[in-house]
């Protein structure tokens, strides 16, 4: 009898018991009636006259808030450690440029030879026209 | 139903007339829960009532639970109503025996409590009708109130399982969804029940 799921495989004491069940369902005093009717008529009302549900009412602004802060994320620069290379591949083109002995001295005023380049200018300017000594 | 039939109306009012298609879904929506609230609310005011054994708070509890079907759920498909009713009903059960629970244990340490703080009680409603009943009235009569008593004494799962199966006839999968556990449960709070009933009711046997 355990497990049926139909009332054909009830036995007698379970038919019994139903039938009082509904019996004592159907014979409700009018008072009862009409307070369970009213009821009805109010819930089926609550739901007519109610607005959209909470989570419909804020969804427009958590989807804006959500957008917000995305936005945040991606755009706003957050604080990096100061050790921290900003420019990704760098470190081996620094290392390039420091090693090349060629290059145009980068430390300053000290290592420039300004003599070599006021020369150079003067040989330029007599080659162009007449010395300024002669 | 003349006040459901003007409710019918003021909801499909708020539908635009472009909307057609939406104010007929409406009002089939609405007619589909009017029609299971009407099925199931005398059988749900009895389940409450043995449980609580109390008219006005049986009465309440089932408004209550309507009240949020229809508010929350009613947008659920219908073959998920019934669960879902009667699982809001039990948990409005609870409430109120909660409430009961904690008011009559802080009233037991109140050293001034008198009978006549007691709640008041209608005479009009505890008399008795002088009428004579028909001997089958008288019968079946003392038999529900037999049955009624054994239902109330016992514990709740197989209280809820008993009624939910038998007076309300939800298969053993409603009835584990109603109640939030599995169906081997129900079963055996089910065999429990009747097993309990039977011992309390033999007369009933054939």
């Amino acid at each position: 009898m355990i497990g049926d799921d139909t009332p054909e495989g009830d036995s007698e004491f379970e038919r019994r018991t139903r039938a009082l069940l509904l019996q004592s369902a159907d014979q409700l005093p009018g008072a009862v009636r009409s307070r369970l009717t009213q009821a009805r008529h109010a819930a089926l009302a609550a739901r007519s006259q109610r607005g959209p549900s909470i989570t419909r009412r804020w969804m427009p602004l958590g989807a804006a808030v959500a957008a917000a802060l995305a936005l945040l994320i991606v755009y706003v620069p957050h604080g990096r450690s100061p050790l921290e290379n900003p420019v990704p591949g760098a470190g081996l083109e620094d290392i390039e440029l420091l090693s090349d002995t060629d290059a145009v001295p980068l430390n300053g005023d000290q290592d420039v030879d300004y003599d070599f380049y006021e020369w150079a200018a003067a040989e330029a300017a007599g080659a162009a026209g007449p010395a300024v000594g002669s | 139903m003349a006040a459901f039939a003007s409710l019918g109306t003021q909801t499909a009012d708020l539908i635009p007339s472009g909307k057609a298609h939406l104010r007929d879904t409406t009002q089939d929506g609405t007619r589909a829960l009017e029609a299971f609230l009407a099925g199931v609310e005398r059988k749900a005011f009895r389940i409450a009532q043995i449980a609580l054994r109390h008219e006005a708070d049986a009465l309440d509890v089932v408004q209550d639970a309507m009240m949020q079907l229809s508010s929350r759920y009613a947008s659920r498909p219908a073959q998920e109503w019934k669960p879902l009713f009667y699982r809001i009903l039990e948990n409005r059960v609870r409430d109120v025996q909660r409430r009961r629970s904690v008011r009559n244990r802080v009233m037991s340490y109140m050293p001034w409590r008198g009978e006549d703080e007691e709640e008041a009680v209608d005479p009009v409603e505890q008399a008795v009708d002088q009428a004579p009943l028909p001997p089958a009235q008288l019968e079946s009569d003392e038999a529900m109130a037999a049955l009624e008593q054994a239902i109330a004494a016992l514990p709740t799962r197989q209280r809820q399982a008993f009624l939910l199966r038998n007076f309300e006839g939800m298969d053993v999968a409603e009835t584990a969804a109603a109640m939030k556990c599995s169906p081997g449960s129900v079963k055996t709070h089910y065999f429990r029940a009747l097993q309990a009933l039977r011992a309390k009711l033999g007369e009933f046997r054939t």
